[in-house]
Parts: structure tokens; C-alpha cells; sequence
């Protein structure tokens, strides 16, 4: 019985640790974005959940609204996970501003109407629009560049321009959205619709 | 090369959510313009981090099983962050690219009133407590001398300004409190600031004085 409950306790620092490592972190993040892996969830729960649970009692002094912060931020981390950037920080970063977020609306939540700035508006961590180019879309420069210069001028000049200073420049889509005095959406759709018709005009002549 | 930044303190500040909603806002702008506080604010996300996740609670109050329970049980939160619809901004003939932050809060910058003299102010609708304000100064234009009751955040979208310290371009962002007195000016080129401010202006000098009510339109 002791030995067991020794083993328990042992186990649990071990894992603790384990998730203490970001890159660990990180890979059960991957599993809860690609399967809904609940197991790799609640090992990520059940080391950041007294984590924020310690933060939001020091916040908020209210054992309730406390367990709400908690609870909205794993709910967050549960469905949000393929937000998470590993270039861009560790998980426990990651987790630590998605509660600021929480934090910061709950404490605006009662003196405060309806239409205030909130939290995601001042830091979109959460926010579902990729700045940069879709994985689909980026290929590789030099094999493009060969592919393409023959076909490339018979884009609409729309489409040529900003193909021309995203591929070639090698601007970013914000970038040429700034350069141009275009949306960031058109940018996104006259990208997109140039690269299909070339991969169009490619397979064509193949 | 933006030059005038926030302080450590203050970014610090700003990281914990700790700033009201609009000098929040005039920060984030700063920070979308601004590759070195950028990495400050990266840094203190860390610290801050470790700080505030260095020491857990005893679990007793927390249920884990019928938390997550509930977590898988739930819909995915709705992301309420829209996305930029348009980047530019067209006032007096002039076009501005707005810094990401403004960009995505676009639909809250108000419609723009000419003041007086050479200047022009659109309200941004940000929280109850805090007013914020898009201010243009055109060529040659001059905002009277002013102290600040409470807190004056300034940040230069684009263009020049100058007052009695000192000149501020793109990028550079000001706090000024009621210790301070300036008087703002442009010269040959105008200038697009997003100012914050917590408590109306005051008017020091002279004639200007009588403009004390015109603090109201900046604060309103």
C-alpha cells in the first residue's frame, strides 16, 4: 500500500517534469490539434490546471471565478490547440496569454458594455486568420521560378503583381497588402487564384 | 528609427493586462510598429509566465475529472477577432496604412470632425473609461499648450510632430502626465497620432485658456 501510493507520488512528479519540458509540451499539444488525444489533454490538464488555478486565486481572491478562469482556458486550449506556434514560444506562454486574455474580459466583464474592446481584439492569439501563406501555397521558389516564367505573364495583371512581389520580392502577403493599399484578403484570394491557374496553365503543357 | 518607447514598466504592465483598455490599445499599435519592444513584449511574456505559474494550488478544490468532463463536453469557444477588412485610411486627400491593431479594430474608429485650426479628430469607442481618440494635424498646425490631468499616451502613426522637447516621428510613442506641459506642433509635414487619454487636457498658456472647454473634444 505504501509502496503503491510511493510509486504514485513518484510518478506524478516524474510526469510533472516530463511536462515541464516544452518540446514535451508541445508534441501533446500536436496530439490534442491532430487526434483530440484526450489522454495527451489531460496530462496537459493536470499540470497547467493548479498552475492557473494559483494565478487566477491571486487574481481574483474568488475561488468561483477562479475555477471559471481555469475552465475557460483549457476549454480554449482543448479546442484551440492547433493555434499554438511552437516557432513562436513554449506551450506554457501560450497558455499563461490566453488566461491573461480570459482575465482581462472577466475583470471588464460587470463595469463595462457590451461593445468594449476586449482582450482578443488587443492580442489575437486566438484569432483563426493565418498572417502568413498557407502551406498549400508555398512552394518551393526556384522550381517555381523556372515553372513559372513562361506562364506567369499570361496572369490578369492583378494577380502578376502580387505573385511578382510575394515569389520573387519575397515579400510577405501583409507585406504586399501594405505596399499595394489593397485588403489582406484580396491578397490572400489573388494569390490563391493565380497559383491555381498556373498549376492550370502547368499541368496544361505537361 | 523609432526612438521614445514605452517603459520597461510599462510594457510590463501592459503584458499583465494591467492597462486600461485604451492605453492598452495606443501600446499594442506601438508594439505592431516597433520590432524591439516586440521582442521586450516576447521576453516578458516569459517571465511573467514563469512568475505566475511558478507555484500551483492544492488541487483539493479542484475537481479534474468533471472539469475536463465538461471541456470535452463543450463547443468550441467562437472566435469573436475579426479579421482586417481594410488596411487604409483616407482623411483630407492623405492615405494612412493603419498598424495591424487599428486595422482589426477598424469598425471602432468613429467618423472624423474637423476641430479647429488644422486639426481633425476621429474617436475610437473603446471602453467606458478610457477615450481614445485618432488625431490629425495637418501642416503648420499647432494643439495650445496643455498639461494633462492624468495620463496622456501619444503615439505617432504618421508623420512629424514636435513640441518644446523634442520631435516625434513614425513609431514613437509618449506618456505624458499632469507634471508635463507641452504644446504639439507640426511644421512641413502633418501628422497622424492615436492619443489616449484618462482625464480631459488643461490648458495653460494665455489666450488658450479660454479653450479650456475645447479639452472636451479631445475627451469625450
Amino acid at each position: 500500500m505504501q509502496m503503491a501510493s510511493a510509486r504514485e507520488t513518484q510518478r506524478k512528479v516524474m510526469t510533472s517534469a516530463r511536462t515541464d519540458n516544452a518540446d514535451y509540451a508541445a508534441d501533446l499539444l500536436a496530439q490534442v490539434a491532430a487526434t483530440q488525444s484526450r489522454r495527451a489533454f489531460s496530462e496537459l490538464f493536470r499540470h497547467f490546471a493548479p498552475k492557473l488555478q494559483a494565478y487566477a486565486t491571486r487574481q481574483f481572491g474568488n475561488e468561483q471565478t477562479a475555477m471559471d478562469l481555469v475552465q475557460e482556458t483549457m476549454t480554449n486550449v482543448w479546442h484551440k490547440a492547433h493555434l499554438f506556434k511552437p516557432d513562436k514560444g513554449s506551450p506554457s506562454t501560450w497558455i499563461f496569454t490566453i488566461a491573461r486574455n480570459i482575465r482581462f474580459d472577466i475583470l471588464r466583464k460587470n463595469k463595462h458594455r457590451q461593445n468594449d474592446l476586449s482582450a482578443d481584439e488587443l492580442w489575437p492569439i486566438l484569432a483563426e486568420n493565418n498572417e502568413s501563406l498557407d502551406d498549400d501555397y508555398s512552394l518551393d521558389g526556384k522550381v517555381l521560378m523556372q515553372e513559372i516564367s513562361s506562364y506567369y505573364a499570361q496572369l490578369p495583371d492583378a494577380q502578376r503583381e502580387v505573385i511578382e512581389r510575394i515569389y520573387i520580392e519575397g515579400k510577405s502577403q501583409q507585406e504586399v497588402s501594405d505596399s499595394l493599399g489593397i485588403p489582406l484578403g484580396t491578397v490572400k484570394s489573388r494569390t490563391r487564384l493565380a497559383l491555381k491557374k498556373l498549376k492550370e496553365l502547368i499541368t496544361a503543357h505537361d | 528609427m523609432i526612438k521614445s518607447h514605452p517603459s520597461e514598466a510599462n510594457l510590463f504592465q501592459y503584458v499583465a493586462g494591467e492597462l486600461s483598455a485604451g492605453l492598452s490599445l495606443v501600446m499594442a499599435t506601438h508594439v505592431d510598429m516597433c520590432s524591439q519592444c516586440q521582442a521586450a513584449v516576447a521576453d516578458i511574456e516569459e517571465t511573467l509566465c514563469k512568475q505566475e505559474f511558478g507555484s500551483t494550488e492544492p488541487l483539493e478544490a479542484l475537481n479534474c475529472e468533471q472539469m475536463m468532463a465538461a471541456i470535452f463536453a463543450s463547443s468550441a469557444p467562437k472566435s469573436v477577432v475579426r479579421t482586417p477588412v481594410e488596411s487604409m485610411l483616407s482623411l483630407e486627400g492623405k492615405r494612412f496604412n493603419l498598424p495591424n491593431t487599428l486595422a482589426r479594430n477598424r469598425d471602432r474608429i468613429g467618423p472624423w470632425s474637423h476641430m479647429v485650426g488644422k486639426l481633425w479628430r476621429a474617436p475610437m469607442q473603446v471602453s467606458s473609461d478610457s477615450s481614445v481618440n485618432l488625431i490629425y494635424m495637418a501642416q503648420g498646425a499647432t494643439v495650445p499648450e496643455h498639461t494633462h490631468k492624468g495620463t496622456e499616451a501619444t503615439l505617432v502613426v504618421n508623420g512629424t510632430f514636435n513640441d518644446e522637447h523634442d520631435s516625434y516621428h513614425d513609431g514613437d510613442f509618449i506618456l505624458l502626465n499632469e507634471k508635463h506641459r507641452h504644446s504639439p506642433q507640426t511644421q512641413q509635414e502633418d501628422c497622424l497620432t492615436l492619443a489616449s487619454l484618462d482625464a480631459p487636457l488643461h490648458f495653460t498658456s494665455g489666450i488658450s485658456r479660454l479653450l479650456n472647454p475645447f479639452s472636451s473634444l479631445f475627451f469625450r
